[in-house]
């Protein structure tokens, strides 16, 4: 029994680590485009996207996971993600990029609107180009910066996993609780959170780690 | 010919109008103080001669070759620009040190930057970035930052942030190099070690352009003084003139506060 819990619940893990896993390749370079898009001097540009993440960011991921995955085939009459378990999966890690896509941006946007004008400056009086002073002097405080609240959301995102399942693809809570019905038994849900709080354990420790790399500057 | 020559310069945000016609030209090796009240545009003046604002009227011109003229249709390019800043340095008021970098990453900054996109990449760079670390070990020398070159800006006093903040400016061999209140951000103690600096450029015959509110200061180093008021110059002349003989009444006024 106990082994075919484990490998049930390692099967379910391994999928919430690769949703987990590609939100960040996606979510974070996505958020970038989006803050820069937040910040732009073009109203065309600027209003459509700070809207966006206001209803991304004011509305449930639940019910994002459900219309972005029922509403193409019901409003379109086209199910665009295929009724498969990877069309599913799809649907849930192109709804969770572009989730916490909006939530990184607003961080972006914060980070890099708190580094001080004069720091701009400064490197424009040396004659530094615009790239090379994003680059060479305002990213690495833009780091510094968001790397405490870009943490707080990279935990967050470990639990925010567990969600998909409203569209059956099956992480690993759905694994654990299948066990109730089909054997009675609740210690596997009790064994889910083990889980979770091993990697989000492991995670803090990373970010730890991170910031204290980073304490060689104050900014 | 004078090496730094402006003409009539203007700015305006909206409808405030900031500066309404300043000229002044100066020699090389000159050293020109600006006082006067807070609002005045002393600030602005500089951030105009050093293209962080763009000047709404007026023009400046540099060793006789005009940088800017506000007349000339054609709007300057981003990379005419950057070139032209390249003949002047900015000392801020408060610093404005990178962060990240040690002392003398920071004044070695844009000399290897520029030295990149020159020699590219390779075992040239790797010789021209020693020899740029060596120069800019021997500026932070000249400010009496010698030892602390491997300080980061958070490690440092103020004074000493703006002294590693001048020998940056210094490293790219300005001809003329603008302080903006080099001394206000600094507790009065420390205020003694960054003045000691810039006299010291000063009997370099570095050209200068020191705004201060350290009348004592001015009257003693600068060949030249402006007093500007509402985005006018009110007085200008030799220390002597403005300090000892001030003709408007407004000078008198504003000195008068300092005594
Ligand atoms: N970017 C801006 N937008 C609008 N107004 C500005 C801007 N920059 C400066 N001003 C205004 O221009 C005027 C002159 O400011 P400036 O900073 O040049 O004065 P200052 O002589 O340097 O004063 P202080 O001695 O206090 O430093 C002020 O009224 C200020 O509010
Ligand atoms: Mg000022």
């Amino acid at each position: 029994m106990f082994q075919t819990v484990l490998q049930s619940l390692n099967l379910g893990f391994l999928k919430a680590l690769q949703i987990f896993g590609l939100t960040l390749l996606g979510g974070i370079p996505l958020g970038f485009l989006i803050a820069f898009g937040s910040m732009s001097r073009w109203k065309l540009l600027r209003f459509p996207v700070k809207t966006i993440v206001w209803i991304v960011r004011g509305t449930p991921l639940m019910l994002q996971l459900l219309i972005i995955y029922y509403g193409p085939g019901i409003l379109l009459g086209n199910n665009i993600w295929g009724g498969s378990t990877g069309g599913r999966f799809t649907a849930a890690v192109v709804t969770f990029i572009f989730n916490y896509a909006c939530y990184f941006s607003e961080i972006f946007r914060g980070g890099i609107q708190g580094v001080p004008r004069g720091q701009r400056e400064a490197g424009q009086v040396l004659g530094l180009t615009n790239t090379q002073i994003f680059f060479k002097v305002t990213l690495m405080q833009v780091i510094k910066r968001i790397v405490p609240p870009i943490g707080n959301e990279i935990i967050t995102l470990v639990k925010d996993t567990s969600l998909v399942r409203v569209i059956s693809v099956y992480e690993i809570i759905w694994n654990g609780e299948k066990f109730i019905k089909s054997a009675g038994i609740i210690w596997p849900l009790f064994f889910t959170g083990l889980y979770y709080l091993l990697f989000s354990g492991l995670l803090t420790l990373l970010l730890g780690w991170i910031e204290k790399k980073l304490d060689y500057f104050k900014v | 010919m004078a090496l730094l020559e402006v003409k009539n310069l203007q700015k305006s945000f909206g409808e405030l109008e900031v500066l309404k016609g300043i000229s002044f030209s100066m020699e090389q090796g000159e050293n020109l103080s600006i006082i006067g009240p807070s609002g005045g545009g002393k600030t602005t003046l500089l951030r105009c001669l050093n293209f962080l604002e763009i000047p709404t009227g007026g023009s400046i011109a540099v060793g006789g070759r005009t940088l800017f003229d506000a007349s000339d249709a054609k709007t300057v390019s981003e990379r005419e620009i950057r070139r032209n800043r390249l003949h002047f340095g900015l000392v801020f008021q408060n610093f404005n040190l990178f962060p990240q970098y040690t002392a003398l990453e920071n004044v070695a900054l844009a000399l290897k930057l520029q030295a990149k996109s020159e020699a590219g990449n390779g075992a040239a760079r790797k010789e021209i970035n020693a020899r740029i670390d060596a120069q800019c070990a021997e500026l932070l020398g000249r400010v009496g930052l010698g030892d602390k070159l491997d300080f980061y800006p958070h490690q440092l006093s103020g004074g000493q942030q703006q002294r590693v903040a001048i020998a940056r400016a210094l490293a790219l061999r300005p001809e003329v190099l603008f302080f903006d209140e080099p001394t206000s951000a600094l507790d009065p103690e420390l205020t003694g070690e960054v003045l000691r600096v810039i006299r010291k450029l000063a009997e370099e015959k570095m050209t200068m352009v020191i705004v201060t509110h350290e009348m004592g200061f001015a009257e003693a180093v600068s060949d030249q003084v402006l007093f500007i008021d509402g985005g006018l110059i009110a007085e200008q002349g030799s220390p002597e003139q403005v300090f000892r003989n001030p003709q408007s009444e407004r000078t008198r006024q504003f000195l008068g506060s300092y005594r």
